[in-house]
Formats: C-alpha cells, structure tokens, sequence
C-alpha cells in the first residue's frame, strides 16, 4: 500500500442504515491506471464507489490525497473526485450544456456568471464524448445512451484528478462502448486515478489495468485482468460456466459463458462424460455436452482433428496423439483411466482404422449399460469400417451387448439424464 | 439563454405597469378621479396596499413554489407541500373561533412555521433525512392538521364563514404594513434563492448528484428550506392560503426560460406578482370582492390539467 496513492482505504467498511454491505475492505487506487470494481449482483460494487465518494456514510480509514475524506468540504471534493452514476432522474428539461455546465459550480462565484474557460471545457469535454450536436437537446429528449455521455461529459468537464464510474456503458451500443472505455483509459493514461464499476467481465478484462474482484462485500481477487478473471474465479464467485479463450485478433482473454443446467435441486454437481470421437465426428457433441452442464472429456484425439481444436477451445480435457500413426500403449492406458473415472461414455461412431481400432477393444471391455452411441447419420456401421470388418462387428457387438444407441443429441440427453433405456425407435436403425 | 434578457426585462415593465393600472381600477371606476367621494383614499388607502400586498404575496408563493419543485425534484410540487398552509389554517381557525378573530396573521404564521417545524423533527427521526421522507411527512402532516381544521369549522358556528373565507385566501383587509412585511420576507428571501439558484439545479437532478458535483447538499437544501418556508408563512399569514399560484407560475417560466434556476427564481417572482395582482382586481372588481383563491384556482386548475396532459415536454 502506498501512501502517495490518490485513493486509499483501511478496514474500510460501508452500507446502509443497518446493514453491512462493504466489509473491512483495504485498497489503494495508484495514479494512472483505470480500475475495474467486478463481482455478481448485490456484492458491495457501487456501494464501495458511493463510500468513496462520501454519498455514504463509511467508517473505517478513507483517504483521498492522503487526507481522510471526511476532512473535506463538498467544493474540495467535487474538485477532486467526479462521479459518473449509472442513470440519474430528468425531472426538468435542462439542455444539455446546462447539464455539463454543471460540473463547474463547486468553482464558480454565486455572485458571478460561470466563466468563458468553463465554457471552454464543457464545450471540449461535449467534443470528446462525441455530443456537441446534442447540447442545445433538452435532456429529457434523450436516448439513455445518449443521456449516459452526457453524465460522463459532465464528469469529465469536473476535471477531477480522481474520477469513479458505475457501469458507464450500461446504456451504450458496442462502437459508442468502445468509443467511451478508450476515453477513460486515456483519461488514465494522462495520469488521473481512474475506478469502474464493471459488469461485463469482457470490457473490464479488455480495458482495465487492474481488477478488484469483490464477493459478498470482501474482496476476493486483486490484480492483473487475465489473473484474476480466470474460469476458475468466475466459477467460484459467479457460479457461472465460462471458458476462457484468447482472441485471435486482439491476443486479449475473453471469457465465453457456457449454458448451465443444474440437476433441479440447485446444485453444480454435474455428470462426467467421456466423448470418444473421431475425424470431426464429436465436436458438436463436446459443445452441446458442455453448453448443458456436463463435465466433459474427451478421448483419443490427433492434433490435426477438428475434435481437437474443439476440445482445446472449450478447455476440454483430452488424450491428443500424432496423426496418422499408430496410437501408442500410454494414451490407450490414460484412456482406460478416464473412460473408468467418467459417469457415462458417449460413443460418437466415427471412421476406424487399424490405427484407432483399439479404442473399441477397450471400451468392449467395459460395462455396456454406461455406453451410449450416437449415430448422427443413421449410416450403416460398415460405412466407418477400414479394418475389413473388424470395426463394424466391434460397434455391432456393443449394440447388442446393451449400449444405448441414438441419433440425435436430444436422444442422448435423454438417456444421460434418465438412466433410461434408449428410445425405441433408435434399435430400427441397428444394423 | 438568448431570450432570457427580453423577456425578464418584460416582465419588468409588465409588473409596473401591471401595479399601476390594477391601482386605478377597481369597482368604484377606472382612475384617480372618481366620482365617488373619497376617491383619491379610495385609490392611496385601499387599492394601492392591497395591490402590493397581492404583488409580494404572489411573488413569494411563486419563488417558493419554484424552489420546492426543484428541491423535491418534481415539477408538481406545491408550496404548500409540507404542511405550511395547513398549519396555518390551523392557526387562524383556532385564533377565529378561540379569540374571535384576534391576531389572525399571527397565529396563521406560527401555524404554518410549526407545521413544517412537526415535520421536520418527525423526518429527522431517523438521523438522515430524505426528501422522499420529508415529502411523505409533510403529507401526512397536512392530512392530520386538515383534520383539525374540518372539526373546528364543525363546532364553530356562527364563524364558519369566517374560516372558510380565510381558507379560500383573499385580500380583504390588506394594510400597507402587510405589503411592508411581505416585501421585507420576499427581498432577502428572493436574494438568497437567486444565489442558491445553481445549488437548486444541482440539487434539481437529485441530492447525490449535487454532492458529486461539489455542493453542499445538505446545507443548500435545509437553506432553501428555511427560505422557502418563511415565504410561504408569511404570504399565509397575510391571506390565507391561495392555491395554484405557486403551483402555476413556475410552470409557465420554465416554459418560455428553460428550467436554470438563476433564471426562474426571478422570473417566478415577477410573474407570481402580476399573476396575483391580476386575480385578485378581477376578484374585486367584477366579482363583487370574491375570495381571490377562488379565481386563481378557477384559472389554475384547468391550466394545471392541461398541464399534465402535455407532460411530456412540460418543466
């Protein structure tokens, strides 16, 4: 911690009438970097920017500029800290200039009319949101995403060294998002102190310097963007499914969520699935297994496999081999591992050669009962057959052993989920 | 705004002129020479205080009416929001039927200030006051003083006239000491809301937002408060409780100026003026001295209608 920083809080603690939102928290906001607040629903993220900016009553060491900030009379304050706020009421019809020539009041003269240099200011800061033409707008005719620019022009004609946004494109379409978040990283950059709250983990991860990950009114992450947003936080404190991905064009994580399912009693606790699949065969699969909830493996794959590229992107576990070559003894035997740890196996019938033939033999060794195969083109077995049929009989005999067969992936959540017999009509299709 | 100087500085000459035309006329005729006899006291003892009297007293409803709405950040607020004619047609009806009519001004007075003075210390209960807290107290404040008042007229008996004139507010008796001490509230009560002017357009957007912008909306609210309510008492005081002047007249500055508070403070107090000054020759002059709130609110109410009819673009 240190004691230059513009913003700094000890065993801060903050909330409303009674009860406790923001718990014993300890931060400092160093000068020059943009901050993003993130966390789910109701964890203190806008609570903890109104403690800072003293709407709230906090107890608790609060410091801004290294003096308490109780310490300050509202002017100081309002020179030193700007607030952006999500919406605000338009009860009057106020132009737009009105509203932005707002923010230099706490410097103004009662007995004087506002100056040409404050004049100057919000005329620049209406230019750098991208708003002059709407200044003679009553604001009550705007659009809430215009209405949000406004709010920020207004901030940024404050000219505050420190200033705290609450989500501050919640209103805004996706080139006036990106517009505004280079706005207030720049505005970062020129080395004022800058804080936001975040909903989209994307934005936050996409633009911040830092990320302040709060749950439940502690802060439970605390550091570089791709640090702390990893899926496992995001599980952890979201409860949300989400894959992390590095986006070819911009080289920045991104977070994709996954649907989730639960098992309608609430709880995560997902069946494991182990899809064995082959020459793009699976990878429909492995994203509808995974968009539903399942904790899903994957089997045998060569990196040239379009299962492969699949699996890696939903950070699916798999047992990746060279292509076109024989399978060696150590994948077989991890495969072995993984079909025994798993719920059920999902068998997705795709081409067999000599290469991946064994594959089959290991899973004729296991229980039919938790073997389902999906058969998506209701094609003879034959036709996947490269071993003159030694494949075919193989996928044959764990037919009749008792797997369960179906064609559609609807089929095979049914069968997942019931621990049912496979729907009559998939046995027609049986060779 | 570019029209803001045009049309402050008509509404300056139209108060003058206002005053002065509504002096030479009344129902003894138009002018200084009348045929009546006393006609020249007529016009120097009657209708020049009265006029002025009505002058202030619409001027100080007008400004508080603009403050309120701005501070209670609803453009349907009244002055009379948290409690102060109530209380103080409480005061005058206990003065009318308990003293017989003695001290009227002054028991109306101390009524409206106590009312707003209940409601404050009941809103405060809770340590931090909010307008959302302040305006729901004032209601029901009003509701509860209004109640008094029905049973005081109930048991009055032959001074029920009195007090349903004094509720429906009017000019009567106006002395020129009246026009003296509601010009002495309305100058530096007009002054210190003109200051507060930005203050109440911050604080016009909600309290938060004011404390973010660098004021003190703690303080800027109880001073526009204080201001307010003085006004308000004293105008009550002096006749009664005249509805929808306002209520009205903010309204229709913010129409022809825009809502900036610097504008409309004394904008509300030239057109409160000769709003009221308007009524009330009218009240006395072709109606026969009718109460002047009956005027105002056969005026007012349907413009107050027609009003949230087109609320869309209205304040």
């Amino acid at each position: 911690m240190n004691g230059q920083d513009p913003v700094r809080a000890q065993d801060l603690v903050a909330g409303y009438g009674t009860g406790e939102i923001v718990k014993s928290v300890n931060f400092s906001f160093a000068k020059g970097t943009f901050t993003g607040i993130i966390g789910p629903n109701g964890s203190g993220k806008t609570t903890l920017l109104r403690a800072i900016s003293r709407v709230i009553p906090s107890c608790g060491i609060l410091e801004l500029d290294g003096r308490p900030v109780n310490g300050y009379a509202p002017a100081e304050l309002g020179a030193l800290l700007g607030f952006v706020p999500q919406d605000e009421e338009r009860p009057f019809s106020y132009t737009v200039l009105q509203v932005v020539l707002m923010s230099r009041y706490a410097r103004a003269s009662r007995f004087a009319s506002l100056s040409p240099d404050d004049y100057a200011r919000c005329y620049h800061a209406l230019d750098r949101t991208g708003i002059t033409h709407l200044k003679d707008r009553s604001i009550r005719a705007l659009s809430g995403g215009e209405w949000q620019r406004v709010l920020i022009a207004r901030a940024l004609a404050q000219d505050t060294p420190v200033i705290l946004l609450d989500e501050p494109t919640s209103h805004l379409d996706l080139a006036h998002q990106a517009g505004i978040l280079t706005l207030v990283r720049d505005l970062a950059r020129s080395g004022r102190t800058v804080v936001g709250v975040f909903h989209d983990l994307n934005l936050a991860l996409q633009y911040c310097d830092r990320l302040l990950m709060i749950q439940g009114g502690h802060i439970v992450a605390d550091g570089a963007p791709g640090d702390v947003l990893t899926p496992e936080k995001v599980r952890e404190v979201y409860g949300a499914e989400v894959v992390a991905t590095s986006h070819p064009a911009t080289g920045r994580t991104i977070l994709v969520p996954l649907d989730i399912r639960n098992n309608g009693d609430g709880s995560l606790e997902k069946q494991k699935v182990l899809v064995i699949s082959g020459g793009g065969s699976g990878g429909d699969l492995l994203r509808f297994l995974c968009h539903n909830g399942y904790s899903v493996s994957a089997g045998i794959l060569a990196t040239t496999d379009s299962d492969y590229a699949v699996a890696k992107a939903l950070a699916i576990l798999c047992i990746p081999v060279l292509p076109f070559s024989q399978i060696p003894a150590h994948a077989l035997e991890k495969l072995r591992r993984l079909a025994a740890q798993a719920d059920r196996i999902v068998l997705s019938v795709h081409p067999v050669g000599t290469g991946n033939y064994p594959v089959l033999e290991i899973l004729q060794g296991m229980d039919p009962g938790r073997l389902v195969i999906h058969l998506p083109d209701g094609r003879e077995f034959s036709s996947y057959d490269f071993t003159r049929g030694k494949a075919a009989a193989a996928y044959a005999a764990l037919c009749t052993a008792g797997a369960s067969c179906t064609r559609t992936c609807d089929g095979i959540l049914t069968i997942l989920d019931g621990n049912t017999a496979p729907p009559p009509e998939s046995s027609v299709n049986r060779p | 705004m570019t029209r803001t100087i045009p049309v402050i500085t008509g509404l300056v000459i139209a108060a003058a002129l206002t005053i002065i035309l509504c002096t030479f006329t009344g129902p003894a005729g138009f002018g200084f020479v009348t045929t009546a006899p006393g006609a020249a006291d007529i016009v120097g003892a009657i209708r020049f205080p009265r006029v002025l009297a009505a002058f202030f007293v619409g001027a100080s409803l007008a400004v508080a009416g603009a403050a309120m709405q701005a501070l209670f950040r609803n453009p349907m607020a009244d002055p009379y929001i948290l409690g102060t004619s109530s209380g103080g047609a409480l005061g005058a009806s206990l003065a009318i039927v308990l003293l017989g009519g003695l001290f009227v001004p002054l028991f109306a007075w101390i009524g409206a200030v106590a009312a707003i003075l209940v409601v404050w210390l009941i809103a405060g209960r809770s340590g931090v006051i909010s307008t959302e807290t302040l305006l729901l107290t004032g209601i029901a404040v009003s509701f509860f003083f209004s109640a008094i008042v029905s049973f005081l007229i109930a048991v009055a008996g032959q001074n029920v006239h009195q007090i349903l004139f004094w509720l429906m507010g009017g000019f009567w008796n106006a002395s020129m000491d009246n026009a003296i001490l509601a010009a002495a509230i309305l100058v530096p009560a007009g002054i210190l809301l003109f200051l507060m002017g930005r203050d109440l357009n911050a604080l016009s957007l909600g309290e938060e937002t004011a404390a973010h912008l660098g004021i003190d909306a703690t303080k800027a609210r109880w001073t526009v408060l204080g201001g307010s309510t003085l006004l308000v008492a004293g105008a009550v005081s002096i006749a009664g409780s005249i509805g929808f002047v306002g209520l009205v007249t903010p309204h229709i500055v913010r129409m022809l100026l825009g809502p900036d508070n610097r504008v409309v403070i004394p904008a509300a107090i030239l057109a409160g003026g000769i709003l009221l000054v308007l009524s009330d020759t009218l009240a006395r002059t072709f109606f026969s001295d009718l109460p002047v709130g009956i005027i105002t609110a056969f005026i007012g109410a349907p413009f107050f209608i027609w009003l949230i009819y087109r609320r869309g673009s209205v304040a």
